[in-house]
């Protein structure tokens, strides 16, 4: 599967880059550009095109215009914008049968060498900046030499870039032609660039290139120190390097209308106004099939709001346009009740996460961190549940009873793994518990634990709306002699107490089950289940815990470390699914209910929005339905 | 007099320092910091960004450093320059922030005083003066329902039915076509039509419990002898209520003038967010949501700083108003 899913990758980037070089047609643009190109404004739009423009794969042929509205909650949410839009040298694609591919942007080709050292990417011919200005590997060797290996700016690098500690290294070849080197075998880099992109300071710009001819003037390198301080002085800051990074005034596309993209929109309006608004880039460099230059929709408004009430009646008055962020999967009946008088309907995407309790095996009470490495009373824990009434009651039945394992359309999905240890059965859950040696109870029929207190669980979850399944947890629970205390804290409060290691058990979103290869840190312990163990993992004993010698955990990290330093995607997913598989039979963490639904709110005149999507950080939300060629009906 | 303001600006400003100091620090009491808070709420919705990232953000923002070089850093750009700083959510300068909205903030709350005030004093007279009537009764009930039903309660159900039954636009000022418009005839008229729900919300509770306040001091002065003086002397009702009692009975109102110009600046925060107004308030919880201590501590100065000067003006027009009132 793997190999056809690389042959898949490849056979349409040939298709992208050479099934328009033949055409004779010319190329179609917007009216509002084609009015700017008659007043000599633009030039006209095959010399603002690429030679061979990108063609983006389209639901259907659209039509050009229109406003499209939703709504946003201010710079903190940079990413509900930026989601729509993102650039990468590749990015995923669902295919019709549901499973995700890899596609070329903006590039014309990428080729990977045969140990998986060497990537090897050329731009499009002609691709400009939304000033008109050429995209070229000046702007690839700027971003490497001038930013990403500047102290100043970067002052460490993540480790997804410096596999083994050495970051990754670029070697200009010519004009359009870059290299991306690394010591060692890395075939899921390719992955890694379509998920978080080249990473900080450019977090979520595209991959690679960052417009120098712009961005010069705010660089020491490149400018005096008088000019580089005017600068600072104006935008009312301290130092030249608070201009740049994820939040500089400068590199942030949201604040900076002026910084050059390539993305479909730019921004016209930046926060903090209440509507910021977001324009058509004449620059754009991908086409439909027929030639008709993308994106089609003209301008984009996020409109500011804060609490989730007022999101619902926006959407429920019509004044949503199309979003799947904060539409409450709890609120479905609401959005239903109201589709027709709102003129709109309801998609359903999958969201790749299962909702789960998460234990903690570094806790700080060793008598309960001894009963959790207890095979047994794992799996008392989670066959004592009833997963099916959860789903009802609190999901709307809208999910599906599952362990935390990847979901249907990731290429790692499978459907034993899928069901561990879900079947409800309290009997077993008794008799498990019995084998474990808690036998003695207290007066009320709690277990007593080996230090003969009562075996009871501190459950925190982050949300008021999450107290209904701790509060069916609790009841399933003490059917087999087990109490549940439930917490409902802040979120920062939240974090901090499993950053601290201070807590026992925490009920959330085990997610990002997609593509795990992108980003398995959840899975590998990290920000979870064993925090600590992580952090001793990742730090190679520096800090953190260390775990049992021979622990299922760090069979898991073997295989990572083996998956991420393959040549074939074959060896690395076939590593990935061992890892996969000893987390999930081992049983880490309870997963409850998941696959619940992703809703999207789409007005009844857009178009071209597809149905049964993955909904990951690691397919970037919104991003994979392409809005770019999102259209409004005539 | 002049004594009498001097010695109270001399300590309004020692307490000024003493608030913004404690402010500051409470801000920052909860676990975490900006980054922590930034992170979580991108945890929350379904983002993550890594350690390095956060340890990257926090040497930005020079969250490492002590706080007391942190308030410092802010205090003296305020005192030295008027410079409020940075507020780190919004990518902005606070005075920035706060200006954009102060305007419509503004006349929001001061529509919603004198609304308020136009109900509360004329039916809390008339409560008094027709005590144990049936429309007394009336605007008791109604009062203590007002009074006990939450703003933010009252807005959620106001736009529910206005959107099932009236099928009005409801939540923000502003029809969508206008958002983002700029300021015309047209869209000043489609924010007067959005107007009234928030002022009706705001001042409907604010009313309630004014209401009472004026009932309970007219009752007490009704009593007085020389309101039977009066009435002897041959004045009409009307003469004798409005003339003597009710300047009496206003004294509570002026003196929460201090209060007021602190709300009139921050607006109603909790009813301003479920109404989605584009006010300060929600500025406001969302700094302090995110410990974005420059914009929270600047907006929580400036408000202590209209608590003191209105608690001054306070004074002096209790002072003015009352003769019997003099300088302690």
């Amino acid at each position: 599967m793997s190999t056809k899913r690389l042959f898949r990758v490849l056979l349409v980037a040939a298709l992208s880059s050479t099934s328009l070089a033949t055409a004779a047609y010319a190329f179609q643009e917007a009216p509002m550009l084609a009015e700017e190109v008659k007043a000599g404004a633009l030039p006209p739009v095959d010399q603002r095109l690429p030679l061979r423009p990108t063609v983006m794969q389209t639901e259907g042929t659209g039509a050009y215009g229109g406003t499209w509205h939703r709504a946003y909650k201010g710079p903190g949410d940079r990413w509900g914008p930026t989601k729509l839009m993102e650039e990468r040298v590749v990015k995923f694609s669902q295919n019709d049968a549901g499973g995700l591919d890899l596609v070329p942007g903006y590039i014309e080709s990428y080729s990977v060498n045969d140990n998986a050292t060497e990537f090897t990417f050329t731009l499009l011919e002609g691709l400009k900046w939304s000033d008109g200005e050429p995209v070229t590997t000046e702007d690839v060797r700027f971003w490497y030499e001038d930013v990403f290996s500047n102290k100043d700016i970067l002052p460490s690098v993540d480790t997804i870039y410096a596999p083994g500690g050495k970051p990754l290294a670029v070697e200009i070849v010519d004009e359009r032609t870059f290299k991306v080197k690394f010591e060692k075998s890395y075939i899921y880099f390719l992955t890694i660039l379509a998920k978080d992109s080249t990473g900080e300071p450019s977090l979520d710009r595209a991959s690679f290139v960052m417009p120098a001819h712009y961005l010069k003037k705010f660089h020491p390198k490149y400018t005096p120190e008088a000019d580089l301080a005017a600068a600072v002085k104006e935008k009312g800051l301290e130092k030249w390097t608070d201009l740049w990074g994820s939040k500089g005034p400068i590199t942030a596309w949201n604040m900076n209308p002026d910084l050059p993209v390539i993305t479909a929109w730019k921004v016209t309006v930046p926060p903090p106004a209440d509507v910021m608004v977001m324009e058509r880039n004449p620059y754009y460099y991908a086409v439909d099939a027929e030639g008709n230059q993308l994106p089609y929709i003209d301008r984009i408004e996020h409109t500011l709001f804060e609490s989730q009430e007022t999101f619902n009646l926006m959407s429920v008055q019509g004044q949503i346009d199309m979003q799947q962020r904060y539409a409450n999967t709890g609120d479905f009946t609401f959005y239903k009740e109201n589709e027709t008088k709102g003129g709109f309907h309801v998609l359903k995407w999958i969201n790749a996460e299962t909702w789960s309790l998460i234990p903690n095996y570094n806790v700080k009470d060793e008598v309960l961190a001894g009963l959790l490495a207890k095979e047994q009373v794992r799996q008392a824990l989670s066959v004592s549940i009833d997963r099916d009434t959860i789903n009802e009651l609190v999901f709307a039945g809208l999910g599906e009873s599952r362990a935390a394992s990847p979901v249907t359309g990731s290429p790692y999905y499978n459907a034993d793994l899928e069901s561990h240890w879900t079947a409800y059965d309290p009997d077993l859950a008794n008799q498990l518990l019995d084998e474990a040696g808690l036998t003695e109870r207290d007066d009320a029929g709690f277990r007593l634990r080996p230090d003969g207190q009562r075996l009871t669980l501190v459950v925190e979850a982050n949300d008021g709306s999450r107290s209904n399944v701790l509060e069916l947890v609790r009841a399933n629970w003490e059917e087999v002699g087990i109490e549940l205390q439930p917490r409902i804290i802040d979120r920062t409060q939240f974090d901090s107490n499993r950053d601290n290691n201070d807590f026992a058990v925490q009920y959330t979103s085990f997610d990002r089950l997609s593509v795990t290869a992108a980003d398995p840190r959840l899975l590998l312990g990290d920000d979870s289940y064993a925090n600590q163990w992580y952090v001793w993992y990742e730090t190679k004993g520096a800090s953190g815990i260390e775990p049992p010698a021979d622990h299922p955990i760090r069979s898991m990290w073997a295989a990572w470390d083996k998956a991420s330093t393959s040549a074939t995607l074959a060896d690395a997913d076939a590593a990935m699914n061992e890892a996969i598989a000893t987390f999930v039979n081992q049983g880490f963490v309870i997963g409850l209910v998941g696959e619940t639904p992703a809703l999207v709110i789409v007005k009844d005149s857009v178009a071209n929005v597809a149905d049964g999507l993955v909904n990951d950080d690691v397919t970037r939300g919104e991003g994979l339905a392409r809005p770019q060629q999102f259209y409004f009906k005539q | 007099m002049l004594g009498f303001i001097g010695r109270r600006a001399f300590w309004a400003l020692v307490t000024l320092a003493f608030v913004s100091f404690i402010s500051f620090v409470i801000i920052q009491l909860p676990p975490g910091d900006y980054v922590t808070a930034y992170a979580a709420q991108l945890r929350h919705g379904g983002e993550y960004i890594t350690a390095t990232q956060e340890a990257i953000l926090r040497e930005q923002f020079g969250l490492n450093d002590p706080i007391l070089i942190q308030y410092w850093r802010w205090i003296s750009n305020i005192i030295l320059r008027g410079d409020f700083g940075r507020s780190l959510e919004w990518n902005a300068p606070v005075s920035e922030l706060i200006w954009d909205r102060l305007a419509l903030t503004l006349f929001i709350s001061s529509l919603t005083m004198v609304f308020t005030w136009a109900i509360a004093i004329p039916v809390g007279i008339y409560s008094a003066t027709r005590q144990y009537s049936v429309f007394d009764y009336i605007f008791t009930v109604g009062g203590f329902i007002g009074k006990g039903v939450p703003d933010f309660m009252l807005a959620l159900i106001l736009m529910w039915l206005g959107y099932a039954y009236l099928n009005m636009d409801v939540g923000g000022l502003f029809s969508p076509e206008y958002r983002a418009a700029p300021w015309s005839t047209d869209k000043a008229l489609d924010m007067l039509a959005h107007l009234w729900v928030p002022v009706v919300i705001l001042a409907t509770g604010g009313a309630a419990g004014l209401i009472r306040v004026m009932r309970a001091n007219m009752l007490d002065e009704l009593q007085q002898p020389y309101v039977e003086t009066a009435y002897a002397q041959g004045l009409s009702e009307r003469q004798v209520v409005w003339r003597y009692p009710v300047r009496v009975a206003l004294n509570p109102f002026i003196s929460t003038v201090g209060w007021a110009l602190p709300a009139l600046f921050s607006g109603d925060v909790i009813t301003a967010v479920v109404l989605n107004l584009p006010t300060t308030g929600p500025l406001l919880l969302k700094a302090l949501q995110m410990q974005d201590m420059y914009l929270a501590g600047s907006f929580i100065l400036i408000l202590s700083v209209f608590t003191i000067v209105g608690t001054l003006i306070s004074d002096v027009l209790l002072a003015w108003s009352d003769p019997r009132i003099r300088f302690a």
